[in-house]
């Protein structure tokens, strides 16, 4: 199948006289994993945020497999199967890691709160079905330990990989990353790299921001470049690791100081 | 000088006397004062409000302490009016900064905001509290500053104390607007308020500029007190009242807003002082809720905008969170067993009639804070109406009990609907709103209800209350002893438990805490938070109300002040002290405020003290509760034992 998972077409918004995302325009495939990367301030969190419809975008258009999201809340997004993380990894404090990585499985339950009170017992079988589902994923992440801890007091990359996990848990037919190697170490980054290959190989498309330059080339198929709000090159990785506005804007030659 | 007649503080009558023509001048002169002692409370809000992000419930009982502490250096000591007014504002100003450097600044760094507004509550009570135990329960008014002779305007006759009070609140507010915008000081203030961070960084302490700002409005509510103290009467517990009209004028002018706190003052009295003359106090009270509603769901942020927007939309920084307190599997099961048998055969063993009473009150009691506690531990909203909903479900079952033939369940049942379909009408306004505006809402709700029952005497008999009302059946079944109240609850409570274990061990009750911490990401995964909010309120609504009505059938009596807003404050108090979030916990917070002082009789004079000074301490040093203190000691005996054997 060679669909579109997702198409933004001329995506802006402007805070104050900041254009933040200015125009842009490109196609995730399906099945793919395209990264999107830029130097600080490129627009690519808000960007996100505008797919998701976190910040309504000025204007432009996004269409998840063929349909518009304009207008829809982000859980009726979540619903259709576009889940996201956060940059910062937003785990609930309060929570284990077991119970963290089940609240992303929340759009799978069919037993409503009135069943589950209840204890029926196909509420039931769907909690033991999930509980399996989480600590097989934990397993593969390394977190099969930690289930049982307070999911705030684990490292920050476990925190990230946490939150990748409770993504899953939701059954995405895309997951959005945003940084998800910020803050984790070489052997989490290689754990994180094995893992998405692994979403990939189950037919989950996935776009994901990053700054880890190793991480991107090593796994992605796409890679979309943005600059100042404005998108500048996209290929693939071999092609923008050559393309010469890639290394500007990566080493910062300003040419209004030239 | 000494003790007047106590007075209504919210009628307008005596403000306002007068030719017929000019009976509604007089009304609005009179609505006017009132709204300036609304609007110097409405300041002290904005104030804290501005500087530390959170609404201080306490506000109001500083009011109430000034006039007091005027009170007894006038009468007790002897001192001349003035200088026992000032001697009141600066003791108060004293005990504002005693409880800001104790309580109030330490906490800030460390509880969420819901945790500090609770933490308000608490010290709301505790000052309640001692205000009861220093003066006790009569009320007292202050002598008129100078005589009580009114003084002719074009016609009009106003109380010379008037003149005072609206002085004051020009002072007040031309002061605290030069302070904060002229001098060197304010602009201290003002750069800790808008950021905090980078304040710190200028080498500002913003914990000495935070703590001089909570003095400061404390110093200010006792001002608003001691002035309106000769023309309204004063009682231990009228500090909330301030609390809620300053709150409500702070909310409708807009919250850390200075002018928004003098307009919504000044609004509010005349359309209270306006509704009061020519309709009911009743009715204004309603309508005082009324308003509220309205600005919040028309400008969530008041008519005037705060001075600045507090990024109530950014996640908390790191907060201290309660610990997880889980008990699983097998030993769950042999506790919950050992603890059902104790229970069964507990009758058995208590021979004393008031001890076997405060069970059944204590369990009765249980059956409201397990719905508190999903609202509140599991999806963390806070509820201060809590009592407001079992004032419904006690009301409505025992009318229709009593008075019209119907079965006690029945009348239950109904009560329960009606409970539901207010909270379904609270969650429509505050649902679309982040921050603590249902706290707030409940707050104004419970007070409604309270005024209607105190006010359609026909109905519900007045403050005196409503008697004669049957015990509750279920069909032959008639729980008329308390040992037969004792095992109805014992079932009912088994029930509930299984049936909220069942939810909130599974995605329900996930979705809720997902609720409770991270709205943002909750909706990115597909949670509804406003349908979640819903269910939570709902729940906890038809379970007040069902203790409502248990409460009514069980006493065979209800008045307004057994399930007023103190009710509410005690409900949190015995949440927080045994263990949010845990269904459990709250068992132990209401056995320890229900029984002891049954069991120890002299604590009673201190029982709402206590009660403000354990929720205080229970917010800040104990954040998982009795009950999670426990459950951890237990796991590391556990853990210790199993690494000896």
């Amino acid at each position: 199948m060679s669909a579109t998972a997702l198409e933004v077409v001329g995506l802006s918004k402007t805070f104050g006289g900041l254009r933040a995302v200015d125009g842009v325009s490109f196609a995730v495939p399906h099945g793919s994993l395209t990264a999107l990367i830029g130097p600080n301030g490129a627009g690519k969190t808000t960007l996100f945020n505008l797919i998701t419809n976190f910040f309504r975008p000025d204007a432009g258009e996004v269409h998840f497999y063929g349909s518009s999201l304009a207008r829809l809340t982000p859980g009726r997004i979540a619903a259709l199967g576009l889940v996201r993380t956060f940059q910062s990894a937003r785990i609930f404090p309060g929570m284990t890691t077991l119970e963290n990585a089940l609240v992303g499985a929340h759009l799978q339950l069919r037993a409503g709160p009135l069943q589950q009170m209840s204890w029926l017992p196909a509420a039931r079988r769907e909690e033991r079905t999930l509980l399996a589902r989480a600590e097989a994923l934990l397993e593969l992440v390394g977190l099969a330990r930690a289930r049982d801890v307070a999911a705030s007091e684990l490292p920050m990359g476990a925190q990230k990989l946490l939150e990748v996990v409770r993504a899953l848990m939701a059954r995405p037919r895309l997951l959005l990353l945003d940084e998800p190697a910020a803050g984790l170490n070489d052997s989490e980054t290689a754990e994180l790299a094995a893992l998405l290959r692994a979403v990939r190989a189950n037919g989950i498309t996935v776009a994901l921001v990053e700054h880890n330059m190793s991480l991107v080339m090593g796994v992605a198929d796409q890679v979309v470049v943005l600059d100042a709000g404005k998108l500048l090159a996209s290929g693939t990785p071999a092609q923008m690791q050559a393309d010469a506005r890639v290394i500007e804007a990566y080493i910062g030659i300003d040419e209004a100081a030239n | 000088m000494g003790r007047h007649e106590p007075a209504d503080g919210h009628s307008a009558g005596e403000i306002a006397s007068g030719q017929q023509v000019d009976q509604a001048l007089q009304i609005v002169i009179g609505g006017l004062l009132q709204g300036s002692v609304f609007a110097v409370v409405a300041l002290g809000f904005s104030l804290v409000y501005r500087v530390t992000g959170t609404i201080n419930l306490a506000q109001g009982a500083f009011c109430i302490l000034g006039a007091l502490l005027t009170y007894t250096l006038e009468d007790g000591f002897g001192w001349p009016v003035a200088l026992a007014a000032v001697g009141g504002g600066a003791l108060t100003g004293v005990a504002g900064l005693v409880i800001g450097a104790t309580v109030f600044v330490p906490a800030l760094s460390q509880l969420p905001v819901s945790s500090m507004l609770i933490m308000t509550t608490g010290l709301l009570t505790l000052v309640e509290g001692l205000v009861l135990v220093i003066w006790g329960s009569q009320p007292y008014a202050l002598a008129a500053f100078s005589g009580e002779a009114p003084i002719e305007l074009f016609g009009l006759r106003v109380t010379s104390q008037g003149f005072w009070i609206a002085g004051m609140a020009a002072t007040v507010f031309t002061s605290l607007w030069y302070l904060l915008m002229r001098t060197g000081a304010g602009k201290v203030l003002r750069a800790c308020a808008e950021n905090p961070l980078a304040a710190r960084l200028m080498g500002i302490s913003v914990p000495r500029v935070t703590l001089a700002s909570f003095a400061l409005a404390a110093f200010i509510g006792g001002l608003g007190g001691i002035f309106v103290g000769p023309i309204t009467s004063l009682q231990f517990d009228t500090g909330r009242f301030f609390t809620i009209f300053g709150f409500i004028a702070v909310a409708i002018g807009g919250l850390g807003s200075f002018v928004g706190a003098v307009v919504g003052g000044l609004l509010l009295g005349v359309v209270l002082q306006l509704a009061a003359g020519y309709v009911s106090s009743l009715f204004a009270n309603s309508l005082a809720f009324g308003l509220l509603l309205v600005v919040l769901l028309w400008r969530p942020n008041g008519l005037f905008a705060g001075g600045l927007a507090r990024r109530s939309d950014v996640r908390e920084e790191q907060r201290i969170y309660p610990p997880i307190v889980r008990l699983e599997g097998r030993r769950a099961a042999v506790l919950a067993a050992v603890a059902l048998l104790g229970a069964l055969l507990l009758p058995e063993l208590v021979s004393s009639e008031s001890v076997m009473s405060s069970l059944v009150i204590t369990f009765i009691l249980y059956v409201a804070l397990l719905g508190l506690d999903v609202l509140m531990g599991y999806a963390g909203q806070v509820s201060l109406g809590q009592a407001g909903f079992m004032a419904i479900g006690g009301y409505a079952a025992a009318i229709l009990a009593t008075n019209y033939g119907w079965s006690p369940l029945a009348g239950t049942g109904v009560g329960m609907l009606l409970s539901v379909a207010c909270a379904a009408v609270l969650s429509f306004f505050t649902m679309g709103l982040r921050g603590n505006y249902l706290a707030l809402a409940t707050l104004a709700f419970g007070l409604l209800v309270d005024s209607f029952a105190v006010g359609l005497t026909e109905t519900t008999g007045g403050p005196s209350g409503l008697v004669g009302i049957p015990a509750f059946a279920l069909g032959p079944l008639v729980f008329d002893s308390t040992v037969k109240m004792y095992y109805l609850l014992v079932a009912l409570i088994v029930v509930l438990l299984l049936l909220l274990l069942g939810g909130m061990r599974s995605g329900f009750g996930r979705a809720l805490q997902a609720v409770r911490t991270d709205q943002t990401a909750a909706s990115a995964l597909g949670i509804n938070v406003a349908r979640y909010k819903l269910i939570a309120l709902c729940i906890s609504a038809a379970l007040a109300s069902l203790a409502g009505s248990l409460y009514a059938f069980y006493f065979h009596f209800l008045s307004p002040e057994m399930v007023g807003t103190p009710r509410s404050l005690e409900l949190i108090a015995m949440l927080v002290m045994g263990g949010e979030g845990t269904l459990i916990g709250p068992l132990a917070g209401a056995a320890l405020l229900t029984l002891l002082p049954t069991v120890i009789q002299p604590l009673a004079t201190y029982k709402t003290f206590a009660t403000g000074a354990l929720l205080v301490l229970a917010v800040r040093y104990l954040p998982g509760g009795i009950y999670g203190a426990t459950v951890q000691r237990l796991r590391h005996w556990a853990a210790a034992r199993g690494k000896t054997s």
